[in-house]
């Protein structure tokens, strides 16, 4: 079994399926739980990427 | 000479004694069952929330664990064993055990072994690392809910 991803799409991957158990565990109310699930998510992705280019002179 | 006044311990009647004895036993049988609860949901991801009837929760660590268990097989993440070579690789065996039988499940789903020489590997890594300490999270969560503290 296979699952060619780019590191774009592990991320966005990781970063969504943590975000859905962090919403679901850490919030009782369905409105609260997809607001806090976004909220995580989005800084998943912003600090992923932040790091990201922050690495990006290093790299060569 | 002044009269020392002791005061005498009120003693307990027998049914309030009784009442302190059975609040007692209670309390001892919540925190075996929110321990046992806690043991569930390490060992099935989901259980110690499907045990207290928490069905969205226990759903969502089942499905979550699940996930980055089998992505994490799929893109032949390292798996770590007993056999470790230094503290890094002890530290990931405790991780990657966090998920309980799903860490069996992984055994046998990556059929072709780790290979970390390519991203998607060490991507696969931390995959199923973080499935274990999700796991453990959410056990963790089951065992507090349990013993009735605000979850």
């Amino acid at each position: 079994m296979t699952a060619p991803l780019t590191h774009l799409q592990s991320m966005v991957l990781f970063a969504l399926i943590i975000s859905l158990a962090f919403g679901t565990l850490g919030r009782r109310r369905p409105k609260e739980r997809l607001k806090y699930a976004a909220w995580s998510f989005f800084l998943f992705l912003l600090i992923g990427i932040a790091i990201g280019w922050a690495m990006y002179p290093f790299s060569r | 000479m002044e009269e020392s006044v002791i005061e005498q311990p009120q003693q307990e009647s027998p049914p309030e004694q009784e009442q302190a004895s059975a609040a007692s036993r209670s309390e001892e049988n919540r925190k075996l069952m929110a321990f046992l609860i806690g043991v569930a949901g390490w060992a099935v991801p989901g259980l110690g929330h499907a045990l207290q009837k928490m069905w969205g929760r226990a759903l969502a660590v089942f499905l979550a664990v699940g996930a980055l268990v089998m992505l994490g097989a799929g893109m032949r993440g390292n798996l770590f064993t007993s056999r470790g070579e230094d503290a890094f690789a002890t530290l990931g065996y405790f991780a990657d055990l966090g998920s309980g039988t799903f860490y069996w499940v992984a055994r046998i789903a990556e059929t072709a072994g780790p290979d970390t020489s390519h991203s998607a590997g060490d991507y696969g890594t931390r995959f199923l690392a973080t499935a274990g300490v999700l796991n453990l999270l959410a056990a963790l969560h089951a065992y507090e809910a349990a013993r009735g503290r605000k979850a």
